[in-house]
């Protein structure tokens, strides 16, 4: 059986590069095996946890049910292209290490990539709007409380609106 | 400058938030091959035959293992019952059967991942079926079929406690409650699926990379299953995505080990790796058991409990796992935490083919309190006492004999904890004993259709290992400097399973040794380089971490002192011992410390639709002495979501031995809009006497008596009681609509 590759152009975490994938290859396999980004975690193949989200040109898709063909010519943000530079956490990052928003860690990187859309669309959400936005996210081990706190730290901090980190 | 009792951000977020951080299946090795395994897939059968001829030959494979490439090819952390592949021409008697969905049949080491999977699917098996015991209370009375054919029946263990005389206890009644609890099945779900590497380490040890609860248990389950001297055996622990008791059962770790040694064996030094789907998860690891509780109790007009007989019924599923260790706690916790002198417990752990029941957050505990804090809210209402009442009537104290004839360790605090969960929650203490706050202060609901009401349970749960089990826990602790401590480093194999181990150990060690935090560097999880610590489990880390980190640092301040540099030592921490039960009266000296909770609760029912909301929980956790409060409060609201799961939403399915709930999008786990509105923790800090600092340990409590209290709310708001969960809106309503009906 051969299979026929399919280039591909991307932009990922800012950083221009062409591949040849085949077509059922998910974006999901491609961040963590062909680009060796390996924060991007899979927790349940389909698309129910959250745990896989990643921005596609700026808003958040779940990469076990996108495939990297589709992702041709796009641009994509993992966790690992947060902030600034390698020194500098982004603030959102900073807000759930200090509001202790994670306990084993493996949904942080999703619920990062969940809410760095949602700050910019909503820069002062209300504790409802913060809990509807998670509600695609599985968490296991906090109870969510101090993730929604950790996301109210965020707002408070100014993430979401214009240009709080650079 | 102390570290103790500071809410210290934990040292792992950095990693944990940018990505950094490698759980199991983030590594990838130079030149790494793949292992799939086949799973039976049907729950009980004898394999007669298995070809692995077109697997083996298909492209890019490397190896198909079978029974026969096992060594000794059994393994249990309690009995080696378990094998691990099942097959013919296996080294054990009956390793040819399969007893469960999830048994392991085949291993394909191949070139990639999809290359392996495609080879399993080429792998021909035969299996002759067998009938299937699925009902525990079946396979309790049936002798001629039996899971395992080494043994004389399908019960694993027989617990007894024969306490007073329950007759004559009963006789002295005014009131008597009998009732038939079931408490569920429960799926960890901890958000990472198993997955791990094997090697051949530089030092040629067979090394194995995975999320685990115990770094020794895993060395020592790996040595026997593959005959194997226990040091040519190495675990390492990198991040871990969450545990909760499922990671405490062997899952990849052997299957690891044995697929590293046998391409060595062939001249192939290749690290091989595998990650589990979450379908593989669900099938392949153990669930939370499901029980069975026959509760009878009796109690006098004010309100003293004078008797209580209790049939359990475990049921075990196919391997032995951890069951009799649950079933210890079951057994001892399902009269509850109070002083009762006429006591007869029969408790029974059965073999069937469902998926094998093990080690679940809470460990017995939950499902013991949900019996037994039912029996008491029965009778309080049934004799027209306040539940608070009640239980400030029966509560164990200092001195008071438990059901198995011997006191609890002092200090006994669960009439302190009891009596803060309930005055925060308006209760009030007269001169006539205690009243519950008036029904208008649960406010009013927004709809005629929506009903309110307000409960209280509570729990207690050892820490530790218990019923004799060996307990200890060892430290290394190294100094190093001039006329100065400069630098400190601890050695900890304690697994950090999210709880925030680490975080806590950095602290403790700079306390005991009297430096800053930022000054302790830990070297951690790595049985090459740490002593065993024993597991993350039993809410024991903190506890005897604490304690062995205090002795070996007593110890290298001494060293220090006399001018040894670097001044190093190791320090072992032996808690009291404890005792297993008498076979006859179940007499014993079960645990060496104990942890008590207390909850009230809050709900908002739907009595159109059964749909249950969970407004209010108020949790008083006696943590002895909080270590890092921010921790303490991440784990209260953790366990009771997670408890709120298994109270009211989790709804796992096992028919005929299949499991119907393979996904998580048909096991259904709580998201942030399943959380109850408020969670209010009390944290309170009575010292457990030969805790470190005081502490006591915690993270199970919270989880405890979340169940019974969310029916005993649910009965303040409709008058019924329900037996049975999770109180799924189907469950809730059926039961309304029989109630109305009658
Ligand atoms: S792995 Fe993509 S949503 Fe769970
Ligand atoms: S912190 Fe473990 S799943 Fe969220």
């Amino acid at each position: 059986m051969k299979k026929t590759l399919h280039p591909i152009k991307i932009t990922v975490n800012g950083i221009e590069s062409t591949h040849a994938v085949e077509p059922r290859l998910l974006l999901s396999d491609f961040l963590r095996q062909d680009m060796e980004l390996t924060g991007t975690h899979v927790g349940c193949e389909h698309g129910v946890c959250g745990a896989c989200t990643v921005l596609l040109d700026g808003e958040a898709v779940r990469s076990c049910l996108t495939f990297a063909v589709q992702i041709d010519g796009h641009q994509i943000t993992t966790v690992e292209g947060l902030g600034s530079n390698p020194d500098e956490l982004h603030p959102l990052q900073q807000a759930f290490w200090d509001a202790h928003g994670l306990q084993c860690g493996f949904c942080t990187a999703g619920i990062l990539m969940t809410i760095i859309p949602f700050l910019e669309a909503n820069p002062h959400p209300s504790e409802e709007k913060i809990r509807e936005a998670l509600s695609g996210n599985l968490c296991r081990c906090t109870g969510y409380q101090n993730i929604v706190d950790a996301v109210k730290l965020a707002a408070e901090r100014g993430v979401g609106q214009p240009n709080p980190d650079d | 400058m102390t570290a103790i009792g500071k809410s210290v951000p934990r040292v792992d977020a950095h990693g944990k938030v940018t990505g950094e951080t490698l759980y199991p299946g983030d590594i990838n090795l130079p030149n790494q091959a793949y292992l799939k395994i086949l799973f039976a897939g049907r729950p009980h059968a004898i394999i007669k035959r298995i070809d692995t001829e077109n697997a083996a030959a298909s492209r890019g494979v490397l190896a198909v293992l079978t029974a026969k490439d096992v060594a000794i090819n059994g393994y249990g952390l309690i009995y080696p019952d378990q094998p691990v592949l099942c097959g013919p021409g296996s080294s054990r008697r009956f390793a040819d059967r399969v007893r469960f969905i999830g048994d392991q049949v085949a291993v394909v080491i191949a070139e990639s991942e999809e290359l392996a999977t495609r080879a399993t699917k080429l792998i021909k098996v035969d299996y002759e079926d067998l009938p299937l015991l699925t009902d525990p209370i079946e396979a309790m009375k049936n002798d001629s079929l039996l899971i395992h054919p080494d043994r004389e029946d399908n019960i694993l263990r027989h617990n007894k406690i024969r306490k007073g005389d329950v007759e004559a206890g009963f006789s002295q009644a005014d009131v008597i409650i009998e009732a038939e609890y079931k408490t569920p099945v429960q799926e960890h779900a901890y958000l990472q699926p198993e997955a791990g590497l094997g090697y051949i380490d530089e030092e040629g040890r067979i090394t194995v990379q995975v999320a685990g609860q115990w770094t020794h248990e895993d060395q020592e389950a790996i040595a026997l299953a593959l005959n194997l001297p226990i040091h040519r055996v190495r675990i390492i622990y990198p991040a871990i995505g969450g545990a909760f008791g499922g990671r405490e059962d062997m899952s990849v770790q052997i299957i690891l080990a044995l697929a590293a040694i046998k391409l060595h064996e062939r001249g192939i030094d290749r690290p091989v790796k595998i990650i589990w789907s979450r379908e593989e998860s669900i099938v392949g690891h153990h669930k939370r058991h499901a029980f069975i509780f026959r509760s009878k109790w009796g109690a006098t007009n004010d309100g003293k409990i004078t008797a209580a007989e209790v049939e359990v019924i475990q049921d075990g599923g196919a391997y032995a796992c951890t069951s009799t260790k649950v079933l210890g706690n079951a057994t001892l916790m399902c009269v509850g935490p109070y002083e009762i002198a006429n006591v007869s417990v029969d408790a029974y752990s059965v073999y069937t083919n469902n998926l094998p029941g093990g080690a679940f957050r809470g460990f017995g505990g939950p499902q013991a309190a949900f019996a037994a804090e039912c029996q008491i809210n029965k009778l309080a209402h049934a004799l027209g006492i306040d539940p608070v009442e009640m239980r400030m009537r029966n509560l164990l104290r200092d001195g008071s004999l438990t059901a198995v004839g011997t006191p609890l360790p002092e200090v006994v605090t669960i009439d302190r904890v009891v009596a803060a969960s309930a005055e925060m929650a308006g209760w009030e203490k007269g001169p006539e004993g205690w009243s519950s706050p008036p029904a208008e202060s649960l406010g009013s609901p927004a709809e005629k259709y929506l009903k309110r009401g307000i409960g209280i349970a509570c729990g207690f749960k050892n820490i530790g290992f218990s019923f004799g089990h060996p307990e200890k826990c060892t430290t290394s602790i190294e100094l190093l400097g001039g006329s100065e401590i400069e630098r400190v480093i601890v050695y900890q194999a304690g697994a950090d399973v999210g709880q925030g181990a680490h975080t806590v150990i950095a602290q403790m060690t700079a306390d005991a040794v009297g430096v800053p935090l930022e000054m302790v560097e830990m070297v951690l999880s790595d049985t090459a380089k740490t002593e065993d610590s024993g597991s993350a489990s039993a809410s024991r880390l903190t506890y005897m971490t604490g304690n062995s980190i205090r002795g070996a640092a007593a110890e290298a301040l001494m060293h220090w002192r006399a001018e040894d540099r670097p001044a190093k030592a190791t320090f072992t921490y032996t808690p009291s011992a404890t005792t297993d039960f008498d076979s006859s009266t179940g007499y014993s000296t079960p645990n060496f410390a104990y942890g008590y909770v207390s909850e009230v609760a809050t709900v908002e029912v739907d009595m159109e639709t059964g749909h249950v909301r969970l407004l209010k929980v108020i949790c008083a956790d006696d943590v002895g002495k909080a270590i890092n409060m921010q921790q303490i409060v991440g784990q209260i609201e953790g366990g009771i979501v997670q408890a709120a799961g298994y109270a009211l939403m989790e709804n796992f399915i096992q028919e005929n031995g299949q499991v119907a709930t393979q996904h998580l999008s048909t096991y259904l786990i709580p998201t942030v809009l399943d959380i109850p509105e408020e969670v209010e923790s009390v944290v309170l800090e009575f010292a457990e006497p030969n805790g470190p600092w005081g502490v006591r340990g915690m993270a199970e409590m919270p989880y405890i008596p979340l169940a019974p209290v969310v029916v005993a709310a649910l009965h303040d708001a409709t008058g019924i009681w329900f037996d049975e969960f999770p109180l799924i809106p189907e469950r809730v309503l059926l039961k309304l609509q029989e109630e109305k009906g009658t």
